[in-house]
């Protein structure tokens, strides 16, 4: 049979396409080389037999328009924690709880910063949800921009009007600048800095003094930038983007790799798998980044200059994974059991972040790592048997290559690195480390097909967003080869499970092939 | 006062300004005038002698002009007649080995680069031959494909053998198996000289090509050969008017390429420039291609015309007009023909002058006349190019005159 459109990859955006193309009655294939669903966002197993979260372990931008669009709570979604607070540890064992834009000492104490840190994070929520209406539609457009979209661009500029003449003219000051400079204006740097620069530089290959990431940090602002804990881990979310496609009527097929496009009269007509399958579809959406996109097409249907564009898009992953499955939990003085079930932060400062960067920008190892850990099974006691539990650290800046090379020993020496880090909090957590999962960069891009092994397939920042992304010309989801379309993380607004991209696309995909059936 | 003088060595350190050509130990001592032009890098010669000279040399006789400074570039590999497909409008694909054929390559817009001559030794194995430098354009172009791109501009010596008399020169110098050779023909010499029977003057012609370090041999074997046919060396000045005569455009000048063009409404389609022929829509995909078929939707927003001049004032710059008032266009190369005896100039109009509107045309020429500037408004009529036809540039067996 011929399908409406073929999905690649059912990461949660190529799912959120197929979703809202097959709730409009189209016919939906999707397929995935893995066994399944989620990409970046699935379940693995991390060790033991364990499954888990192995590589995302939080669920962030994903909004209520977006979760009712794609019918996710009546298929299951449901979480173990919601707006889980952010416990920014500290060396001292001062540690600090963030929720939302209150902040105070674990003991309850007030922090001295905690107004000037109000007083930030409200205006970043502010200023993100100016940002919000522009990441739930293709980016605006710069040539022959039409009637509704010149509205919409000035509903932006209206809406930074009304925002009044202090927080406009701080909009405009800080939009471009970088979240270093935009944080210790207000606060010093410490843990509270550190924790809010962590969400402006998470998984890209960027610093705090990086030029940009206001924008970033505004990005992960969006919706107020709580963070939920899926029950089931971060593939139990995904298997209700699953079950919403199989009930809309899409189609999912498991362990189905593409291996090229079929190209006709300049124009995509269906996909040819690895075992030699060709399936037939009138539209093609991929969740693979652009790069990879155009090879299984085949440069040769691509402008030389395109070509050049895609090739040179950024996405070098500086951000690896180490997983621990312990036997027993973790218990860090002065926390609570619900503090240790949020999310936990050493980000001493944001110095101490960009020295961080260095390291990994000449290729070396981090000595003093930058994490972002949760326990999920503190919160999800069905995601572990007798008492174990994991652990799941986001290790920033580490390098897609290392100087020395990736090998058994530079990944024990990462895992090392980031217990030795933990064990100052917690001492007895060498002791509890059972097994280890370690997955840099290189085994990002390796599992999931990411290119550098970035989270977004493409960094996340001022030159490769909006109409800029993933690259000019493409900004649209639309390739230039007829029926094409992108509508993974590499597309406007960008990374993070939003569902934003996948959403965006599919919506395109409806208009354009509503206009060419009528043509 | 310290003087320094420049010794050989502060010389030496590093290479500035033009290069000589591997022609130069030869032609230089031809030159009179001492009229030397830059020209990619080179040192090219605007004139040896007087300009009418050469130019009826030309038409009347055989001429040498060194074409050493044109860029070449040779594309080898399994994919490159893919590679060169997807560079050029026309299907080289339909080409005959052993031919050259003349083509333009676009931008993504479809907006013209370049033009130049594609030579086609066998399906793995072409030399691209042009006017600007092309080799980033391209590996930029050839990216993903099997091919190797070699840039040959300085170790390819040419040199342009033209006239009606070139035939009789090459037979003459013992090339064998010249006579068979039809236009776009090309065929190997002596193992590394190479001979295409093309040129720029819409003449009898031919091209020969030979390693740099073997282009005084080459010499030393033409000129004898040409003493009873009137051989000479000639410039660009000469020979531009021929290019003119014979129709040809030529980048810069008729058309500015759109890696050149800073503003964004100055690159011009194949279609625009007449070449609406050499572009293959049905060959697949090639760069350009969907903004081309776009184009010709929408039709040509330009045309480059023939234009017949009244009086004999070149008219190169000249503004034209419709009815004398409305600004139509502009003339991008004029000359007064001494062969055709007419005015005669290439012009671009914006459309729909040039295509629904082709009558009440009138070219604004300024000149100067000892001393005081002139203006005339003389009446412009289309024509059709080239304006220099003759049957002895296609004639096989060529003739020897």
């Amino acid at each position: 049979m011929r399908y409406d459109s073929i999905v690649i990859g059912a990461g949660h955006n190529g799912l959120a396409a197929a979703i809202l193309l097959a709730k409009q009655g189209k016919s939906v294939l999707v397929l995935e080389k893995n066994a399944v669903p989620g990409g970046m966002a699935a379940n693995g197993e991390i060790a033991d037999g364990i499954q888990g979260p192995q590589l995302a372990h939080l669920m962030g931008g994903l909004g209520k328009s977006e979760i009712d669009a794609l019918d996710l709570k009546r298929h299951g979604l449901t979480f173990a924690a919601q707006s889980v607070p952010t416990i920014a540890l500290d060396e001292s064992g001062r540690h600090v709880v963030l929720q939302g834009s209150e902040a105070s000492f674990a003991d309850g104490g007030a922090h001295p910063d905690a107004a000037a840190f109000k007083t930030l994070r409200d205006r970043m929520v502010r200023f993100a949800d100016k940002l919000a209406t522009l990441t739930q539609r293709p980016p605006p457009r710069l040539d022959g921009i039409d009637l509704r979209e010149a509205a919409s661009l000035a509903g932006l500029a209206f809406g930074i009007r009304g925002m009044g003449k202090t927080d406009a003219r701080e909009f405009m000051r800080v939009l471009l600048s970088n979240a270093y400079d935009a944080i210790l204006d207000e606060i010093d740097d410490g843990v509270v800095a550190g924790a809010l620069g962590l969400d402006a530089v998470m998984g890209g290959h960027i610093g705090p003094r990086s030029p940009g990431t206001v924008l970033t940090l505004m990005y992960r602002s969006i919706g107020g930038g709580a963070r939920h804990i899926p029950a089931g881990g971060m593939g139990g979310a995904m298997r209700a983007f699953e079950a919403s496609a199989q009930a809309a009527g899409a189609e999912i097929r498991y362990g189905a790799g593409v291996h090229t496009m079929i190209v006709e009269d300049d124009r995509v007509a269906g996909v040819l798998l690895t075992d030699g399958t060709e399936i037939r579809s009138a539209s093609v959406l991929s969740s693979l980044d652009p790069r990879s996109t155009m090879m299984l097409a085949g440069p040769a249907h691509f402008d030389a200059e395109m070509v050049r564009r895609i090739r040179k898009i950024r996405a070098k992953g500086c951000t690896a994974k180490v997983n621990l499955v312990l036997n027993d939990a973790p218990r860090i003085e002065g926390l609570t059991a619900g503090q240790m079930a949020g999310r936990l932060l050493v980000a001493p400062s944001l110095n101490r972040m960009e020295l961080a960067f260095n390291r990994a920008k000449y290729g070396e190892l981090p000595e003093d790592p930058i994490l972002e850990v949760t326990i999920p099974s503190l919160a999800d006691p069905a995601l572990t048997t007798d008492g174990k539990h994991i652990l799941s650290a986001v290790v920033q800046y580490t390098p897609y290559e290392l100087k020395d090379g990736w090998s058994d020993k530079t990944r024990a020496a990462l895992a090392n690195a980031v217990i030795t880090a933990l064990a100052r909090y917690d001492s007895g957590m060498a002791g509890r480390v059972t097994a280890q999962q370690v997955l840099t960069p290189m085994d990002i891009e390796t599992l999931t097909g990411a290119p550098g092994g970035h989270w977004h397939h493409g960094e996340m920042i001022a030159d490769q967003m909006l109409m800029l992304r993933p690259a000019p010309g493409i900004d649209r989801y639309a390739l230039p080869l007829g029926g094409l379309y992108l509508c993974g993380a590499s597309c406007h607004p960008g990374g993070d499970v939003t569902a934003l991209p996948g959403c965006n696309a599919a919506r395109v995909v409806l208009a354009q092939e509503t206009r060419r059936a009528a043509a | 006062m310290t003087v320094i003088k420049p010794t050989r060595t502060d010389a030496k350190a590093v290479a500035r300004g033009l290069i000589a050509s591997p022609f130069d130990a030869r032609l230089r001592p031809f030159s009179l005038y001492q009229d030397w032009m830059p020209w990619a890098g080179y040192v090219s010669p605007r004139r040896y002698d007087t300009v009418e000279t050469e130019y009826f040399a030309i038409r009347n006789q055989a001429t040498l002009f060194d074409v050493s400074p044109m860029h070449k570039y040779r594309i080898t590999g399994p994919d490159a007649t893919q590679v060169m497909n997807r560079l050029v409008t026309r299907d080289v694909a339909k080409m005959r080995d052993m031919r050259v054929g003349y083509s333009l390559w676009c931008d993504e817009d479809g907006h013209v680069i370049d033009d130049g001559t594609v030579f086609r030794f066998s399906p793995t194995d072409y030399r691209l031959c042009c006017q600007e430098p092309q080799y980033s354009w391209l590996h930029d172009i050839a990216w993903g494909f099997d091919v190797t791109i070699e840039d040959e501009s300085h170790g390819i010596a040419g040199v342009s053998l033209q006239g009606p008399t070139s035939f009789a020169v090459l037979e003459r110098a013992g090339f064998a198996g010249v006579e068979a050779m039809k236009p776009f023909d090309m065929m190997h010499a002596d193992g590394d000289t190479l001979i295409s029977r093309t040129g720029f003057t819409g003449d009898l012609g031919y091209e020969i090509w030979c390693p740099a370090e073997k282009a005084e041999t080459l010499f030393d074997r033409l000129w004898p050969a040409g003493s009873d046919f009137g051989l000479r060396p000639i410039g660009f000045d000469a020979l531009n008017m021929t290019r003119i005569e014979a129709g040809f455009i030529a980048p810069g000048v008729d058309f500015q390429s759109s890696h050149h063009a800073l503003r964004p409404t100055r690159g011009r389609t194949p279609f625009e420039l007449g070449f609406g022929r050499l572009v293959a829509f049905d060959k697949g995909h090639f760069n350009g291609r969907r903004a081309l078929l776009e184009a010709q939707k929408r039709g040509p927003r330009y045309v480059l015309v023939g234009l017949d001049i009244e009086g004999h004032k070149p008219a190169d710059g000249a503004f034209i007009y419709h009815r004398k008032k409305k600004e139509a266009g502009h003339v991008t190369s004029a000359l007064w023909s001494p062969t055709c005896k007419r005015n005669l100039a290439v012009a671009e109009l914006k459309v729909p002058f040039g295509t629904d509107i082709l009558s009440d045309l009138w070219a604004e020429i300024y000149h100067h006349k000892e001393g005081k500037w002139e203006r005339v408004m003389a009446r412009a009529t289309v024509a059709e190019r080239p304006f220099f036809k003759h049957a002895r540039r296609g004639a096989t067996p060529p003739g020897r005159y």
